[in-house]
């Protein structure tokens, strides 16, 4: 501590050794508080010639638990309204198949949402995210594109429509379910000249025989 | 640029010359010296912005409790064994990136209601800053084990959540507004009380109450950002203090059942040697907190004191520059977006299904062309600029004002309550001493009401006989709210 006018400080009252570890502990934390605030900074920032350098290394130290997105309706928020909808292969009793007809699960989110000043994350993020998670890892012919985590998001999406069926539906036993994703885009403002007209566009994705180990849970909605 | 700044520097030169007459760099790298002198004082001298701390504290764990509660209905959809993300894929997933959840160490109902309890009861520990050390550390392992066990949940709000879930661990957020706070009140003022009658033989038990008080405030002045005397104070009653009061029963129990489930952890296996080394590190670190507070009051109990409040100084740096950080990139990937550029980025969520639902005032509001241009540039403008007016009060306290209305808007409209509220927690941080503790009076004043109990008026009395700049009015211009 050098000789200032200014009163003494709490750690210059301390012995050597308590002054040596005030200092190492100053020194620690700077150095961590400082390392730490890089590696968020490049993991935050869009990808530059940095993070690029350090990828790894940035990768590394903050996956999983600092892991961080603030791209927040940015660069453009969303423009579609993007509904998860799907229908059921019932084996009915008397040894007859039926087809369920569509079932829009996210349109019933929304009527749940509606009015609800605390909506559930169960309401505005499950399929949302499910759907995202599963059209990340897949290409648009529905060929996985991430691995195990293609296989996840499938499961995944799966279960929770699964879930929203129930094992039996309409008086038969759900044995296959199909899913469709209906994009609208949101008309454009009315004050932009040449708006669009907006029109509905269907993904339709395979039959998928149910999940035999997510059942035995009956939470039908 | 360079022009006003060689100007400058002629000046600084001038005078030193004259002053001084040394060389122009040994007058700035005395400076620096000075500067640099002041700084380490500071970090070194106390756990800076105790307010800032603690309302952010209050503000997490509100959320985080309120959340809990929402989901209550949902918690098994969410992250119980019944969750459409099943045991069986979250464990796939974390087999790849590692991260902490204690809800795959079983796959029993039991063990899940038993973590969604214990989540939300260190939810309201933490608001209440009970035991804060224990329950900021409980906290986080809550937060991180539900929002890990289904990452396919979660929004923004949550991910501010976790990270600040991990930052409050290293902070002294209890210094006021906690019942921590008012137990070391407490316990200073019942020390003074007894020191007052054993030592005054004249002394009457109204002469005890009147040191009580006094003791209060000492205690209180030591929760204020002051160095030097506060070291003091907090030595010498903790040299009063009778050793059975410092024993604190109730702190070892939950010591040693934290011990024991730490043990079992470990021998189970379930524990990474990351996370094994950070518990263990915590569990000991208590003990040794412990013990020295109790055997070591002198110069061992300063050491530790000063390192805890600079761990926190550090923390409450990562938690301000963090936040800076959020709106950063929220606003300068905003400015990349053409729709954010031609004004009319609002319109789009307020005609997404998702985040409408109050469709009638979403629709009305999204039909005002003038007023999603304002609203769009200015939420650019805001995000862009908030870091950058930290290094003016004035200018930093309208944009706060301004940027928590906006959540307050976005929680209503959106409806994104939760994400809105932990936002506002964080923008808390930057809120000036002054305030918060007007506010905090104004709450106390609404809550109490004419009832004034015992406990409280020994608080009050303390609160009152302490001078207003004792909070310390943070100097113009500092970098950041929490000073």
């Amino acid at each position: 501590m050098d000789p200032l006018e200014e009163p003494p400080s709490r750690a210059a009252a301390l012995s050597f050794p308590g002054r040596l570890a005030v200092a190492v502990t100053v020194g620690a934390v700077a150095v961590a508080a400082l390392y730490h605030l890089a590696m968020m900074f490049l993991h935050v920032a869009p990808s530059n010639t940095l993070s690029k350098e350090h990828a790894a290394a940035v990768n590394d130290y903050v996956y999983p638990e600092f892991e961080q997105n603030w791209k927040l309706f940015a660069p453009d928020p969303l423009q579609q309204n993007i509904h998860v909808e799907a229908r059921a292969e019932l084996d009915k009793p008397g040894g007859t198949v039926a087809t369920s007809a569509w079932v829009d699960l996210t349109g019933r989110d929304i009527a749940a949402m509606r009015h609800d000043p605390v909506p559930s994350h169960s309401q505005q993020n499950e399929l949302r995210r499910a759907w995202g998670f599963y059209s990340d890892t897949h290409d648009t012919q529905e060929q996985a594109t991430g691995g195990d985590r293609s296989d996840l998001s499938r499961s995944y999406l799966l279960r929770i429509v699964e879930k929203r069926f129930g094992t039996r539906y309409e008086g038969g036993r759900v044995a296959r379910i199909q899913i469709r994703v209906a994009t609208t885009d949101v008309p454009q403002p009315s004050w932009i000249a040449g708006a669009n007209s907006p029109s509905t566009q269907f993904r339709q994705l395979p039959w998928w025989p149910v999940d035999t180990t997510a059942s035995g849970q009956e939470n039908a909605s | 640029m360079s022009a006003p700044h060689s100007h400058l520097a002629d000046d600084r030169a001038d005078s030193a010359a004259a002053t001084a007459g040394t060389a122009p760099f040994a007058l700035w790298s005395a400076g620096l010296d000075r500067a640099f002198a002041r700084g380490l004082r500071r970090v070194t001298g106390s756990a800076l912005a105790p307010y800032q701390s603690a309302v952010v504290r209050i503000g997490f764990a509100l959320v985080q409790l309120l959340f809990l509660l929402r989901e209550f209905p949902h918690r098994d959809e969410l992250y119980g064994p019944g969750s459409p993300w099943g045991l069986d894929l979250a464990r796939r997933l974390i087999a790849g990136n590692h991260a902490f959840t204690v809800l795959l160490w079983s796959d029993s109902r039991a063990w899940f209601e038993i973590v969604y309890a214990l989540s939300t009861v260190s939810a309201v520990t933490l608001l209440l800053g009970w035991r804060t050390r224990t329950s900021s550390l409980i906290f986080m392992v809550g937060v991180l084990s539900l929002q890990n066990r289904n990452v396919f949940m979660g929004d923004g709000g949550d991910n501010v959540i976790h990270i600040m879930a991990i930052y409050l661990l290293f902070t002294r957020c209890a210094q006021v507004w906690s019942l921590d706070h008012r137990r070391t009140v407490r316990a200073a003022a019942a020390a003074a009380a007894k020191a007052g009658t054993e030592a005054g033989t004249e002394a009457e038990a109204g002469a005890g109450r009147k040191a009580a008080a006094e003791a209060g405030t000492e205690a209180r002045a030591e929760a204020a950002p002051q160095a030097g005397t506060a070291t003091e104070d907090r030595n010498r009653a903790g040299a009063r203090v009778p050793r059975a009061a410092d024993l604190d029963p109730v702190g070892i129990a939950l010591w040693a059942v934290l011990g024991a489930g730490l043990v079992a952890a470990t021998l189970a296996g379930k524990l990474s040697t990351g996370w094994a080394t950070a518990f263990w590190a915590c569990w000991i670190g208590q003990a040794v907190w412990w013990a020295v507070r109790r055997y070591a009051p002198g110069e061992p109990r300063t050491v530790l004191e000063t390192m805890g409040d600079i761990v926190h100084n550090g923390a409450m740096l990562v938690i301000v520059a963090e936040v800076c950080l959020i709106y950063s990139t929220a606003g300068w990937y905003k400015i990349q977006g053409s729709r954010w550029q031609d004004g009319t980025a609002l319109y789009y969520p307020l005609h997404l299904d998702d985040f409408t639902p109050w469709p009638a005032l979403s629709h009305a509001l999204a039909g005002n062309d003038v007023m999603v241009m304002l609203i769009t540039y200015g939420t650019v403008i805001v995000q862009v600029a908030f870091p950058f007016t930290l290094f003016n009060r004035r200018v930093k306290n309208v944009l706060l004002a301004c940027m928590m209305l906006e959540h307050a808007s976005i929680a209503l409209i959106l409806g994104l309550p939760f994400f809105s509220l932990a936002m506002i927690a964080a923008d808390a941080v930057f809120l000036p001493t002054g305030f918060l503790r007007w506010l905090a009076q104004r709450i106390a004043g609404a809550v109490r009401g004419p009832r004034a109990p015992e406990p409280a008026r020994v608080r009050d009395s303390g609160a009152a006989g302490l001078p207003e700049p004792a909070a310390g009015p943070p100097p113009a211009g500092a970098v950041a709210g929490p000073s």
